[in-house]
């Protein structure tokens, strides 16, 4: 028989979880780790975005950017690093002038249904990202932005759907949830963080159609989508979204996997990007493929750790508008 | 104590599969979890009530809009109706246990694991007024605690929706003593059908036959016997050995367990593991599979040995847990917990 008062202390742990859930507080375990994080990540973002920003379109203005057919950003991390390959970096209006604030996001968990995505070592690519969204969902409404899923349940959606119902619910910013799969490489794993753009890399394009797979759009439909592409400025926007957001997976996920590899910011031609009318990033949250990933991945405090850590990107971006870098240099 | 003789403390295990209840005052029932609606008037005055649940929903359900709420172990969000039914359900375990005139109930709602770290909030609106005071736990500590086995203990509760893990190290468990899966009796079950089906392409037969065909019939290692079920086969009753595919199905689910057994126990203090290795308790209706235990076993050998047991009481270990708890609670830290 268990000693009364470890039964005792025991149940006054169960009901003070109970009275934090019906006021509203996040579960003891993850508070202050949470607080910490966002400290840490916040303050990184306050040194590395702006420098970053700077050293891109100084890199413009003197013409030593080099480009290339796709772009790739090593997420901000902790402390300053050396600058990101950053090109053609679109030059336009700057939003974080107008302080914009970022009230609703729609997340969208990849794949889902008869469709199961990625699988590996009996981990479903549409059970992850199902989990991670709404992991996600509820840290966010705690920091009072509403959210929408376009799918809540392990429904069949093809992308038209989601981006039609991303579309009507007019929101802020658009996060697709994914799971990587590199099965040929089994020790190629990590992180990155997709917006919209062109690719010439293989893999890149085997990704893009892979995601694009039902697609349910139409010749006709598609040429009207890519021909507004071009001529969109969301795009600078988003790529600042994905910096963010991969910095917020970089720097929260390392210390829980020291070898995670920080696999970047890219651009590829995803069809939830090119046809949502708010900037909008696609995240490879794991490599489900690597044995040591895929364990992590069955663990529900890592799937927490990637829902916190997409949450801190989001909330850095979110803030990053809100703020915009002093102009007197 | 006068202040204890006008409550009624009720035990509700709400699974994704079966949902139980016991009661203070002796009673214990188990009904399936579905709820369902008559689809229309004729469909109303067919079955003559306006909400039907478990075994007798599932049998008038060609007349009903029916639900079973908790889906891979948790609530289906954004489906107003599967809330409502989650609530319903609730309401009609507590109507069962028999609550008198002017009593008031205090209930202990266990779970699945994965319902309590995700939806939170949401599974608190959703059971809101069922109870005068209400409190939510994960089904795998309302077993542990109903055991008393809260110090060195892991429990694996094999439910429809998930397999919950939870290692008990005399605290209340944190996120990183739990585990989930989805690979449980529902992912049997649809491996079952689409095995059998792969090999009868004109064989007609639903989930539900498949699902009892498991409970009769389950095995890991050697089967006990041929294993032969009868259904429609281009339109014909055949009877159909379907040994293997039941064999591949049930033993999908082993792989998986004895992964996360073995790396939850991993992360048990060295000091302690051996103690925890020896106390593995099964529970949920999978823990009934008959050659698991010695399947985990051989696993366990593997790091030392260790003893797997399985819960005397499958159907009712969850709820009488949640009874103790309820008993167990004092009165007044029900106060802030008013639903």
């Amino acid at each position: 028989m268990a000693d009364v008062r470890l039964r005792q202390s025991i149940l006054k742990d169960a009901i003070r979880e109970n009275v934090d859930a019906i006021e509203g507080r996040l579960p003891r375990g993850l508070r202050r780790a949470d607080r910490m994080r966002r400290r840490l990540f916040r303050a990184s973002v306050f040194v590395v975005v702006p420098l970053a920003l700077f050293l891109s379109i100084n890199a413009l203005t003197t013409g030593k950017g080099e480009r290339t057919d796709f772009l790739v950003v090593s997420a901000p991390p902790a402390v300053p690093a050396a600058p990101a390959t950053v090109v053609n970096a679109p030059i336009g209006l700057e939003p974080s002038l107008f302080r914009l604030e970022v009230r609703s996001v729609i997340i969208d968990p990849g794949h889902g249904g008869t469709d199961p995505g990625a699988t590996a070592s009996g981990i479903a690519e549409k059970d992850v990202t199902l989990d991670v969204a709404r992991r996600l969902r509820d840290l966010l409404v705690e920091q009072k932005i509403t959210v929408s899923l376009t799918r809540e349940t392990d429904a069949t959606l093809s992308l038209k759907d989601r981006v039609a119902f991303a579309n009507a619910k007019k929101s802020d910013l658009f996060v697709s949830i994914h799971v990587n799969s590199l099965p040929s490489v089994k020790d190629k794993r990590g992180v990155e963080t997709y917006f919209l753009g062109t690719t010439t890399d293989p893999h890149i394009q085997q990704l893009a159609g892979d995601e694009n797979r039902s697609s349910g759009y139409t010749m006709a439909d598609f040429r009207r989508l890519l021909e507004g592409v071009l001529a969109d400025s969301r795009q600078g926007e988003s790529r600042k979204f994905a910096e963010s957001v991969q910095g917020g997976l970089v720097t929260s996920l390392r210390p829980v996997v020291p070898r995670l590899q920080d696999r970047g910011v890219r651009s590829a031609p995803f069809v939830v990007l090119i046809a949502t009318e708010m900037p909008g990033i696609l995240a490879e949250v794991a490599t489900v493929s690597n044995d040591e990933e895929a364990r992590h991945l069955r663990d529900p405090g890592y799937r927490q750790q990637i829902a916190q850590a997409l949450s801190n990107g989001i909330l850095a971006y979110a803030e990053a508008r809100n703020h915009p870098p002093s102009r007197r240099s | 104590m006068s202040g204890k003789k006008d409550v009624l403390h009720v035990g509700i295990d709400l699974g994704t599969s079966r949902s139980a209840i016991t009661a203070s005052n002796g009673a214990h029932h188990v009904v399936e979890s579905y709820v369902g609606w008559p689809l229309d008037m004729v469909a109303r005055k067919v079955v003559k009530k306006s909400i039907l649940f478990g075994a007798e929903a599932l049998e008038n359900r060609p007349m009903l809009d029916l639900h079973r709420p908790l889906e891979r172990g948790l609530i289906k969000q954004g489906s107003t109706k599967d809330e409502e039914a989650v609530h319903e359900l609730l309401k009609h375990l507590i109507s069962l246990a028999g609550r008198k005139e002017g009593q008031s109930i205090q209930a202990v709602v266990g779970v699945p694991a994965e319902a309590l770290r995700v939806s939170r909030q949401h599974l608190r609106t959703a059971v809101k007024g069922i109870a005068d005071a209400l409190l939510i736990v994960s089904e795998p500590f309302a077993v542990a605690y109903g055991m008393d086995a809260l110090l060195h203990t892991m429990v694996i509760d094999i439910g429809a929706g998930t397999t919950d893990f939870c290692v008990m190290n005399g605290r209340y468990p944190t996120e990183d003593d739990q585990r989930t899966l989805t690979h449980a009796g529902d992912s049997v079950d649809e491996q079952l059908m689409t095995l059998v089906k792969a090999k009868n392409p004109d064989g007609r037969f639903s989930i539900h036959m498949v699902r009892e065909w498991k409970e009769k019939h389950s095995f890991v290692g050697s089967p006990p016997g041929p294993v032969v079920v009868r259904f429609p086969v281009k339109g014909k009753p055949a009877d159909v050995d379907i040994t293997a595919e039941m064999k591949k199905a049930c033993e999908s689910i082993v792989g998986p367990i004895t992964e996360t057994m073995l790396d939850l126990l991993s992360k048990v203090e060295p000091e302690y593991q051996e103690k925890v290795q020896r106390n593995i308790v099964l529970a949920g209706g999978g823990s009934q599979l008959p050659g698991l235990q010695a399947a985990l076993e051989k696993a366990l050998a593997e790091i030392g040995g260790g003893r797997v047991r399985a819960v005397d009481d499958p159907v009712f270990a969850g709820s009488n847990g949640g009874l103790a708890i309820a008993l167990d609670a004092p009165e007044g830290d029900w106060e802030p917990l008013s639903a």
